[in-house]
């Protein structure tokens, strides 16, 4: 995706003139232009082994993307290095293009967070684009797990994430979508325009694992239809990338079940080309659905690096 | 009267024309209505596309419920592995082998879960044989030694597309089968699952035929990487028969 020539944040730019599902929302916002300066963020994180620890080695940063250092408040995992990605405008907006670069070098582990949901607000010119680059050296473990997303009623936004990953490392990343603030107006549920999430996965020599591309356009597609979301309200959508031995003894130990009456669903699937599992919840309120992602989280976290969970904060 | 001579021999000659294109289309609807028949023999009916934890789990759970689903499927279909139905046909219809190879590596690595993989690999392949068996069309040959060979899995969109371009049968048409494909097993999986009547299946079907133009302009439009979908209950639905102890479908 990465333009040679060209800024490291040009793919973000260029991301949203590409996807069919924006055609219609090319004009530009009245207020600041798309691209100027405050409304395209940039930033690369490098991590590195030194010692008994990852380091945060490179830090790239623009506004509004920011980043400080990275942390070690892990108990369970003190060589574990932890960021927190911060956007200094605090939400999205209409014009607004983020583009987020994570490497792992070989062997180094960290825990990728965000520090509060990322809302995208409401649009009427324009739409709000993200790229993710990821990339996993042999046996490197990185936990990427921000807050939820939550898509304003009229949102119009597009991601897409690249992961580049190798056989012996793993991903496990982590996407909660919220289905607008639905107690703050009746249209607020599922009241987005589009929000259009794809990621593609592929080994260092370009060999595709594979793909997948959500496109929610309420206005076209029934939200409630059976079958789509029924009476559920948030997604978790979780992908691990781990080797096939791994995947095996995570996939015995996660339950797949639907309880209409708990309101809450959620199931595991192994991903094709042995890229490891795909797993997904449905719940009514974003509690539940954290609530299962951090099972899954804590049974994945044990298989591959032995260690256990810190106890979850309390107020996140 | 010469006139009337050359009137008389006129229409004679464009009523034999008539009646040939007639004959062909008689002949082109006989074979959409041959390898597009849910019971081919490449083993769609063992399939119920999620129908059946969607039964169990008390999801799906009368006729408005089974209508709703099909219709999810059916768009999904449409967003997804109709597009590569599309591309492959449009392959198919130049030779283009390669093409085929890297649409087929699109639809596999768009199926998310571990049943949804395995139907479309076993009918593909299943239907890649047929094809070479009945019409052994030099195309189809190839198509089926590239899965034999392992070049590609081999996927069910790519199979339908190669062996209805080789017949001549429009993109179109070819994108229609398949949107049957997608709904016909699940209804007739619905009558050995739930309390649902041949009646209702029917109509039903009949039902969800009216969208197929328009599924099929968006569709033609869509580019291959473009191929999405959102129905994350389905997903689990998927998930949940994969762990399921009694079952009578294989998804």
């Amino acid at each position: 995706m990465i333009v040679t020539g060209s800024s490291p944040w040009a793919a973000a730019e260029a991301l949203g003139t590409s996807v069919p599902e924006l055609a219609a929302f090319q004009d530009e916002p009245p207020q600041m232009k798309s691209g100027t300066v405050g409304k395209t963020g940039y930033l690369r994180l490098g991590f590195e082994t030194r010692g008994s620890r990852t380091i945060l080695a490179i830090l790239e940063r623009r506004v509004p993307y920011l980043a400080q250092r990275a942390l070690y408040c892990d108990q369970e995992m003190p060589g574990l290095a932890s960021i927190f990605l911060i956007t200094t405008t605090g939400c999205l907006l209409q014009g607004d293009r983020l583009a987020l670069d994570i490497q792992l070098g070989r062997g180094a582990q960290a825990h990728v967070t965000s520090q509060s949901a990322t809302k995208i607000h409401g649009m009427d010119t324009n739409y709000a684009a993200q790229t993710q680059a990821i990339t996993l050296a042999e046996d490197a473990y990185l936990e990427f797990i921000p807050d939820p997303i939550i898509p304003h009623r009229h949102a119009r936004f597009v991601s897409n994430t690249q992961i580049c990953v190798a056989p012996s490392a793993t991903l496990l990343l982590s996407e909660i979508l919220r289905p607008g603030r639905k107690h703050h107006h009746p249209d607020e549920c599922f009241g987005a325009t589009i929000v259009s999430l794809s990621v593609a996965a592929a080994r260092p020599d370009s060999r595709i694992l594979f793909r997948e591309k959500l496109v929610i356009e309420p206005e076209r597609f029934a939200m409630r239809q059976t079958g789509v979301m029924n009476t559920y309200d948030v997604l978790g959508n979780v992908i691990l990338c781990t080797p096939p031995d791994k995947a095996d003894r995570i996939f015995e130990q996660v339950d797949s079940d639907i309880r209409l009456t708990d309101g809450v669903a959620f199931g595991v699937c192994r991903l094709p080309n042995g890229a490891g599992l795909i797993y997904k919840v449905l719940g009514r309120d974003t509690a539940q659905v954290k609530a299962k992602v951090r099972e899954f989280w804590r049974i994945v976290r044990k298989e591959v690096t032995g260690a256990d969970l810190p106890p979850p904060f309390l107020w996140r | 009267m010469s006139m009337n001579m050359n009137d008389r021999h006129m229409s004679t000659e464009s009523l034999t024309m008539d009646d040939a294109v007639t004959k062909d289309r008689v002949a082109a609807l006989a074979r959409m209505l041959q390898f597009g028949d849910s019971m081919f023999p490449i083993g769609g009916f063992s399939f119920s596309s999620g129908l059946e934890s969607a039964v169990q789990k008390g999801v799906v759970t009368d006729v408005s419920t089974l209508l709703a689903f099909t219709r999810t499927a059916t768009e999904q279909a449409a967003r997804g592995d109709g597009i590569a139905v599309i591309a492959a046909h449009r392959a198919a219809m130049v030779g283009d082998v390669k093409e085929l190879i890297c649409i087929d590596e699109s639809v596999y690595a768009r199926k998310l879960s571990d049943e949804a993989r395995t139907m479309s690999v076993r009918m593909g392949k299943k239907f890649a044989e047929m094809g070479v068996h009945v019409l052994g069309a030099p195309l189809l040959h190839a198509w089926r030694d590239c899965i034999l060979t392992g070049q590609g899995p081999g996927c069910y969109p790519v199979a339908l597309a190669v062996n209805f371009a080789v017949q001549d049968l429009s993109e179109h048409h070819t994108f229609a089968v398949h949107q049957y494909g997608v709904a016909a097993p699940i209804l007739g999986a619905a009558l050995r699952l739930m309390k649902v009547s041949h009646l209702d299946t029917q109509k039903i079907l009949y039902e969800l035929s009216e969208d197929l133009d328009a599924a099929y302009e968006r569709a033609a439009k869509t580019r291959l990487m473009d191929m999405s979908g959102y129905a994350p209950l389905m997903d689990i639905l998927a998930a949940v028969h994969i762990k399921a102890h009694v079952r009578l479908f294989m998804n």
